[in-house]
């Protein structure tokens, strides 16, 4: 077996980004997802989106690829039966609509655990199922902003950051953990359960370090790019229009080394690692004089070979065509409908009894895969369907 | 009824965050956690920021009380064949063992992957390393503001109100540790799929590099690629809304559905210049997203924060202020959701720690306790371990 999920099926209802990331992630792993949408509302992805130069639908989805597709009407009350028929064949089911939808459609927890008694079932909001706030709407730069990562992000003497859509999908990450950890349990004691990801919540506990500082007394703030300890430490410019190289200089080894390479000489204002710190300013100076002379990759590569972290500050063309990242499966070629190839992220982790995880197929068309989910899971005939079809049911 | 995880047992072995996070994820999963560490302790007890303590106390990490508690916390002096034995004998009774040791040094530990197989055949075992235990890169170091930069977001942040603000400073990094962190996520993931085909396969090796994690949660940004966008900071801004100055903080404000344009038109007190018909088509928003933030700033800079997210959100306009740590522990939010359980710390007594942002059944998940003494384990004997 090369795929460690192989075997189980999830009825995914999840929208916009959190939730179908998760889905794909356990999909990759090899988990069968079964993607419900409906032309009644059709999915951010199947949408043109200007903004980013997409004038029609994506031809490649990320959050959507490797997932097989059905439609439900999930308005009409057919819709929701079909539903349940699909969860009664499912290990798990996510969905990620505002609190209280899912119960509105009759599609609870405890609806769908009357059709699948040890279902596993996944719901991602933005504040959690429960308390004052459960319904209150939100993307990822809000998450951000009510879990304080965007308070503390920024530069010290500038405003707070919005975070984009990493944020989303960190909560995705930390979803399909939840949800693997509830299978674990269902094997261990035949039982089910409902998972709740709050994704303001799961902003906050990536600065968790800071929450307890501020909860013992402390103030913690913005520092821009610079670090508690470390010094020099940040984002130096390169050679170059807007070229950037970043540099941590861990411990008083690398801080020799750095000298080494970049010629800085190691006087009594830097002896320690404190001092360092204290005249950080007078350092960054120091270093920027250095690497502003430099290629970035050339400065990257010469750090490094000294032993001391850097990295050049990448767009994301350099990512896609690096070696190290194509080596690893972290970037792959996936082919589009019309034959065309193009990068796109793949499952962040190799395993060594696990060659096959990654992206088997790419985005699907609105119901591609009905024939499978409705002829041959559910046993469906051609009439039932096709008046399911009439009913604008399956629509 | 029972934690996920109960009944599994992880060992870690960590000096950086992202395999202590993972570890910590599954913690607070239920399962049990010892933390292996050399005679001095994980350098991680000696990241800054230190929670304030009492005079003369040892002041205990922030960091390290967050990625280790509820975890026990065993010595092993992984120089010294004794401390080898030990921790043999802790993977013989484990189900999960996450290792950040550089590569370079596993072999002198007994911690590569070929000896720790043919020792733990049905051991999970997971590497945790910046970039991963394979590939050109693998012997690479990397804190975590070269991974933000090694992965995507570093080069795209600020946006928004700071690179308006700021348009020829350097990028900024996310705060705290979101790219170590991602690789800790990524690793309990990696972790629990592998388990569960261990009754089939056998233990494996999980490879986790923080910059595949990173990237991972990037994602997007190969996707637009792939569509003939590059993403870049000053660019991708939100047109309009985005971060609000107000009179008492900041709010982030996003409408990205009509519905919710709409809100926000009546939120503004549906002023004229807002109900040019034009403005009705998103393009025509987006073309004039300046002037429109030039209306939503004149007009938010003299109301307080709360009264616009109350009234926003009643209206259902995503809006949020932009929260302080202070105000999130004392979130009526966070309060009901019991988002936070005071745990003990060395010298400083019972303070209150972010537990999990998962519910399970209704119910909040808890940790075991706060961080361990160094070395608290090692009075109890190696059979009761085993």
């Amino acid at each position: 077996m090369t795929l460690p999920l192989k075997g189980i099926r999830i009825a995914d209802f999840t929208v916009h980004n959190a939730g179908p990331f998760c889905t794909q992630l356990l999909s990759q792993l090899g988990a069968e997802v079964v993607k419900v949408e409906s032309a009644m509302r059709l999915d951010a992805f199947r949408k043109p989106h200007p903004v980013y130069g997409r004038m029609g639908p994506a031809t490649f989805d990320q959050v959507a690829s490797n997932k097989l597709s059905v439609r439900i009407n999930l308005k009409k009350a057919e819709g929701a039966a079909l539903a349940k028929r699909l969860v009664a064949v499912s290990d798990v089911a996510a969905e990620s609509f505002r609190p209280g939808v899912m119960d509105r459609l009759g599609l609870s927890f405890a609806a769908l655990q009357a059709v699948r008694r040890d279902l596993v079932m996944l719901s991602v909001s933005s504040s959690g199922q429960t308390g004052p706030d459960s319904h209150f709407a939100g993307y990822a730069p809000l998450f951000g902003a009510w879990g304080g990562l965007g308070e503390l992000t920024g530069y010290e003497d500038g405003p707070p950051v919005e975070m984009r859509h990493v944020m989303d999908h960190t909560v995705g990450m930390n979803a399909a953990v939840a949800v693997m950890a509830a299978l674990h349990r269902r094997r261990v004691t035949g039982e089910g359960g409902h998972v709740d990801v709050a994704a303001r919540e799961v902003a906050a506990s990536l600065v968790g370090e800071a929450l307890l500082l501020a909860a013992a007394g402390g103030e913690p703030r913005r520092a821009g790019n610079d670090h508690p300890r470390m010094a020099p430490h940040g984002v130096y410019p390169a050679l170059g229009e807007d070229r950037w190289i970043s540099i941590a200089v861990e411990d008083d080894a690398q801080w020799q080394a750095l000298c080494a390479v970049t010629g800085i000489a190691p006087d009594a204002r830097f002896a320690s690692e404190a001092d360092r710190h204290a005249h950080r300013r007078e350092l960054d100076g120091l270093v920027s004089a250095w690497t502003a002379t430099l290629p970035a990759e050339d400065a990257a590569r010469w750090l490094q070979a000294a032993g001391v972290a850097a990295h050049a500050s990448w767009t994301t063309p350099e990512i896609a065509a690096d070696p190290h990242l194509r080596a690893r499966g972290a970037v792959v070629e996936v082919t589009e409908p019309d034959g065309k190839r193009r990068a796109a992220v793949g499952v962040p982790m190799r395993l060594s009894k696990g060659e096959d995880i990654g992206i088997v197929r790419g985005t699907p068309a609105l119901g591609e895969h009905e024939d499978y989910v409705y002829g041959e899971l559910l046993g469906m005939g051609r009439a039932e369907r096709n008046a399911l079809e009439e009913a604008e049911v399956i629509y | 009824m029972s934690a996920p995880l109960d009944g599994l047992r992880v060992v870690v072995h960590a000096s950086g965050v992202a395999a202590a996070y993972a570890a910590r994820l599954l913690g607070v999963q239920g399962a049990e956690v010892i933390f292996v560490e050399p005679p001095c302790g994980s350098v991680l007890r000696d990241e800054p920021p230190f929670v304030p303590s009492g005079e003369g106390a040892k002041p205990t990490s922030a960091l390290f009380a967050y990625l280790a508690a509820g975890a026990r916390s065993i010595v092993c002096d992984l120089t010294a064949e004794e401390g080898r034995a030990a921790l043999g004998g802790l993977l013989s009774a484990c189900d999960i063992f996450i290792d950040d040791t550089p590569l370079a040094l596993r072999q002198a530990g007994g911690l590569d992957e070929p000896t720790v197989t043919a020792r733990h055949p049905q051991l999970v075992h997971v590497s945790v390393l910046p970039f991963g235990s394979h590939g050109p890169k693998a012997h690479w170091k990397a804190s975590e503001i070269n991974l933000q930069h090694a992965s995507g977001e570093g080069n795209l942040l600020p946006n928004g109100l700071s690179v308006e603000l700021f348009p020829d400073r350097a990028p900024v990094k996310i705060a705290g540790h979101f790219a170590e962190m991602q690789g800790g996520i990524a690793a309990a993931l990696g972790a629990l799929s592998a388990l569960w085909v261990r009754d089939d396969v056998g233990g494996q090796f999980v490879d986790i590099a923080s910059q595949d994690a990173a990237l991972a949660v990037g994602a997007f940004a190969i996707q637009r690629l792939g569509d003939g966008s590059i993403e870049h900071r000053v660019e991708r801004s939100f047109r309009y809304g985005g971060v609000v100055p107000c009179a008492d903080g900041f709010v982030e404000l996003l409408t990205l559905e009509q519905r919710q344009w709409d809100g926000l038109v009546k939120l503004l007190g549906s002023p004229q210049w807002a109900l040019d018909p034009a403005l009705a088509d998103s393009l025509e928003r987006s073309r004039r997203g300046p002037e429109i933030n030039r209306h939503i700033r004149e007009w938010a800079i003299v109301r307080k924060v709360d009264d616009i997210v109350a009234e926003g959100q009643k209206l259902s306009v995503p809006i949020a202020r932009y929260k302080t740590p202070a105000e999130i522990l004392r979130g009526s939010q966070e309060h009901h959701r019991r988002l936070f359980q005071p745990v003990p710390v060395s010298g400083t007594g019972l303070v209150n720690m972010l537990v999990s942002p998962v519910h399970v059944d209704g119910t909040p998940l808890s940790l075991r306790g706060g961080p361990p003494e160094l070395g608290e384990m090692n009075h109890i004997p190696a059979e009761v371990l085993s």
